[in-house]
């Protein structure tokens, strides 16, 4: 080996070395964002977007079933709204749960992943209403069995509970998560519900019923 | 002829045939020892050039090889199983290739507790629900595909499991829960493809079991509903 061929080895492996390491470092040392990273097991992104699938799929049942109980175009129209909104809502967070390969049940109690006194643990009731602001099995029967105005009414009466238990969860979800796309999802949850909330309050009025039963 | 001059030196001597002879071949010598020392230094050399580049690639793709290690796993739980695993769990029976269709009448199934294959239209409801009496297979199985687990329990079944069992579902949308006499087991639990049998319901694989096929990747039809179907 001739000693430019030798030096010529030398400075290109020194180059590469010291290109390498940069990158390495640079990589190793860059922040993780949520692009990269899958949120923990006991992330409130991960218990968020589980319990959220589940409260969601109560509201999409309960609009199905009042759209069957009235021929009242508001209350069929809300119901449409919230059947597309929800059901579609929950799609996006399953399919989350999936990219960052969680599983979307957990024998965890609902909301333990919720900061703040009260929260942490939620008894089982028995009842149906797996998180607070569910409906139970009863009211839903109800529900089922009601007619016209009747029906409207339970049903805009148990939607603005349920919405109230909804944006307690996505408000703590919003301050707590660690993903973008959980905050972005549940801070939109939490304005779009109020919104909502103040609609069903004036339907309940034009009915001559009080927000809570 | 000699002198008292004796020398190493070939080219001091003057002298005769033999001393150019050893100045020549001393000279000889001398080149060749440098020689020698240059190709053994030159070897040297590349030995170290060449150790020097492998270390150097070695060090490159030992670290982009880490890096890559590294970037994914943040925040895994390895020992758990992943969702639709059946890897993991200790005696789960798995079966591939289990037809979809939607039939009328009684099905034939290959297993019991059915866990897949033709089934009826209507799913049985599947929202957390805990059946009395026994219900239909061909209805059961669709609620399979929809991404349900069904657990089931036989006489033999201790009371105590049965209220356990019954609290789990209870508080778990996309299961259900029903008597079914003719099964071998106390208590199985099966998922579309995938079934396990147990004694007692504080089997720790119970939980894992429910965690894993939940909605789990096991789910023929993601997406589809636990609600809207059969109530008895």
């Amino acid at each position: 080996m001739s000693a430019s061929v030798r030096r010529w080895l030398i400075a290109a492996s020194g180059s590469i070395a010291v290109v390498a390491a940069l990158l390495i470092g640079l990589t190793a040392l860059a922040p993780a964002d949520s692009a990269r990273a899958a949120p923990a097991e006991e992330s409130a992104d991960v218990g968020f977007a589980r319990d959220m699938s589940v409260h969601h799929q109560q509201a999409v049942e309960m609009s199905f079933i009042v759209r069957d109980r009235t021929d009242d175009e508001d209350v069929r129209r809300l119901a449409y709204d919230i059947i597309n909104t929800q059901a579609n809502q929950r799609g996006m967070m399953l399919g989350w749960l999936e990219v960052w390969d969680r599983n979307k049940s957990s024998g965890e109690p609902p909301m333990s992943w919720m900061d703040g006194d009260g929260h942490g643990e939620h008894e089982a009731t028995g009842d149906g209403a797996l998180m607070p602001g569910m409906a139970t099995d009863e009211e839903l029967a109800e529900l089922s069995a009601a007619e016209g105005e009747d029906a409207e009414i339970r049903y805009l009466q148990l939607m603005t509970v349920h919405h109230e238990g909804g944006v307690l969860m996505a408000r703590a979800a919003a301050e707590q998560a660690g993903t973008d796309e959980i905050e972005r999802l549940a801070a939109g949850m939490v304005e779009a519900q109020e919104s909502e909330i103040r609609l069903m309050a004036d339907m309940l009025a034009e009915r001559g019923a009080e927000p809570t039963p | 002829m000699a002198t008292d001059r004796t020398s190493n030196k070939g080219s001091g001597r003057t002298g005769g045939k033999s001393g150019k002879r050893n100045a020549a071949a001393d000279r000889r010598a001398k080149i060749e020892e440098a020689r020698r020392k240059e190709r053994a230094r030159d070897r040297r050399n590349r030995l170290v050039t060449i150790v020097a580049c492998c270390v150097v690639l070695a060090a490159t793709v030992g670290g982009g090889w880490w890096l890559v290690a590294n970037s994914d796993g943040d925040g895994d739980d390895a020992a758990a199983p992943q969702s639709g695993e059946s890897a993991e769990i200790e005696g789960v029976q798995t079966w591939e290739d289990l037809s979809r269709n939607h039939v009328e009448g009684q099905v034939e199934y290959t297993m019991n507790p059915p866990a897949g294959g033709d089934h009826a239209q209507a799913w049985m409801n599947c929202d957390a629900d805990v059946y009395e009496a026994e219900i239909a297979n061909e209805n059961a199985v669709h609620s399979l595909e929809h991404g349900a687990v069904w657990v089931t329990y036989n006489d033999a079944a201790a009371e105590e499991d049965i209220a356990t069992l019954s609290d789990r579902v209870s508080n778990t949308t996309y299961t259900l829960m029903s008597p079914k006499a003719d099964q071998e087991s106390p208590i199985v639990l099966t998922a579309w493809g995938n079934q396990l049998a147990v004694d007692t319901a504080a089997d720790p694989r119970v939980e894992t079991f429910l965690d894993t096929f939940v909605q789990g990747a096991q789910t023929p039809e993601p997406g589809a509903a636990c609600t809207g179907g059969l109530a008895e």
